[in-house]
């Protein structure tokens, strides 16, 4: 854009009047930004929406925060706890046993961090042209994510992260309007899901033409961003909600 | 005036580039993503979700209190804390889906034509409800499961084949997780508009008997 600016008044012989020309430009180019972002906002809010969404906004705002801080509270609870745990497995060897136990199952069911080789899939709203065919197709959505991961466990994964958010046996990947939720943490595009796991057999699930074929189809057609590529050295984060388990009691 | 239509020409092209500009952010991006473009009524429902998570978070933190407290009492007393070590084994065997378990629930029968992915959105919608332990026909429903289809029609989970028609059992809050399913263009709305002929029913239970996983994770 500056390029074409500047062809134009080096073609031009009288530099002193362009030069007051000049000094219109950017008033024009502002007033003509304006008149599009007006344009633009107006189609896209109602009066309804503007109207309740502030208090909304700063509710779901709040309570994210407070999910932050919690979360990090419950990690130096749960710290605590194994700390007391861990020095009083020394006592004797039943409760040494006992916590080699319980170290293994954390391990499983996601309470701690991983690290090791897999790979990492890119999911992303398709931008350009070619997205505005058909928003619906070229937009990310919920069942997307449930997919890759479905496929990642298809392939022998052994460890999951979208965006940071490990994939436990209670974790869902809810979608309210245009916001995706995991561990109850609110995210969106662009995604990037750590798998953790046996490279090649991860490669061949991913590539195996009978799988994930609406995204892949959507990437073709439409642009969706979906990038499947060998990676060493993953860090999957602990999974950090509640453990929840009130109402199931082992038989 | 040669002058004037200098200004003239200048202001039209960065009148155009000024909406040339704009456009281009649009259509870079075509769906704009963010709270702010939320609809009330999206909002509402992510607040509930969240209020329920932070509430769960909190529930979670006071009985880790309780049990930090009895944990060091009974070290204390020098009697050791074999108890809060077995229960916290117990807890983490129920979660990894390494033991049965038995508790109050729902129920979700499918009788028809159905998917694997619309079974893995099933069970994602359950978790999202609350759900502690999911089992579908025998089989139990893991951290790492996964969910596939055979040539003849039946359904997997891990490799297993599950035939319809399905139960797909869910231990949980009985009523969250009836409304969660039921609501209405919930999920279970959707695939009667989906599966057209098939039969979906949902119902409270209070007493559900699930398997373990089969394949202990390693």
């Amino acid at each position: 854009m500056c390029d074409t600016f500047h062809v134009t008044a080096t073609r031009s012989t009288e530099r002193t009047r362009l030069g007051q020309s000049l000094v219109l430009l950017l008033p024009a180019l502002l007033f003509g930004l304006l008149v599009s972002v007006q344009w633009r906002t107006q189609s896209e809010r109602n009066e309804l929406t503007v109207r309740y969404n502030t208090p909304l906004l700063d509710a779901a705002k709040t309570l994210q925060n407070e999910q932050s801080a919690l979360k990090l509270q419950l990690a130096d609870l749960r710290a605590e706890l194994d700390r007391i745990q861990s020095s009083a497995s020394t006592q004797s060897g039943a409760a040494k046993d006992l916590q080699a136990r319980i170290d293994q199952l954390k391990v499983v069911a996601g309470l701690n961090e991983r690290t090791g080789d897999g790979v990492v899939i890119t999911l992303d709203d398709a931008r350009g042209s070619s997205a505005a065919k058909d928003i619906e197709k070229s937009i990310c959505h919920n069942t997307d994510l449930t997919d890759i991961v479905n496929q990642a466990w298809r392939g022998g994964a052994e460890a999951i992260a979208v965006n940071e958010e490990r994939i436990v046996g209670s974790s869902s990947i809810y979608c309210v309007g245009s916001t995706i939720m995991v561990n109850g943490t609110l995210m969106s595009p662009p995604f990037s899901v750590l798998v953790i796991g046996p490279q090649n057999e991860l490669l061949s699930a991913y590539d195996d033409p009978t799988q994930l074929r609406d995204i892949k189809q959507r990437r073709d057609v439409y642009g969706l961003g979906f990038r499947v590529s060998r990676a060493g050295g993953l860090r999957v984060p602990p999974y950090r909600g509640a453990l929840n388990v009130r109402y199931a009691t082992p038989r | 005036m040669r002058s004037n239509a200098g200004v003239i020409a200048v202001t039209v092209i960065a009148l155009f580039l000024g909406v040339a500009a704009v456009t281009q952010i649009k259509a870079q991006d075509v769906y704009s993503r963010s709270l702010e473009l939320e609809t009330p009524a999206s909002l509402t429902t992510l607040i509930a979700n969240l209020s329920e998570r932070n509430n769960a978070v909190k529930d979670e933190m006071l009985d880790l209190r309780r049990r930090t407290e009895t944990a060091r009492d009974a070290i204390a007393s020098g009697t050791g804390s074999l108890t809060e070590a077995e229960r916290q084994l117990s807890q983490l065997r129920v979660f990894a889906g390494m033991s049965a378990v038995s508790g109050a629930g729902i129920t979700v029968r499918v009788d028809g034509s159905f998917d694997e992915r619309a079974l893995s959105d099933l069970v994602n919608e359950l978790r999202n409800a609350g759900a502690e332990a999911i089992s579908v026909n025998n089989a139990r429903v893991g951290p790492r499961s996964w969910f596939g289809a055979t040539a003849d029609r039946a359904l997997t989970v891990d490799a297993v084949a599950v035939r319809g028609p399905w139960q797909v059992r869910a231990v949980g809050s009985p009523e969250v997780m009836y409304v969660a399913m039921t609501r209405t263009g919930g999920i279970i709305g959707q695939f009667e508009l989906i599966y057209k002929g098939t039969r979906f029913d949902v119902s409270k239970d209070s007493a559900l008997d699930l398997p373990a996983l089969s394949t202990p994770l390693r």
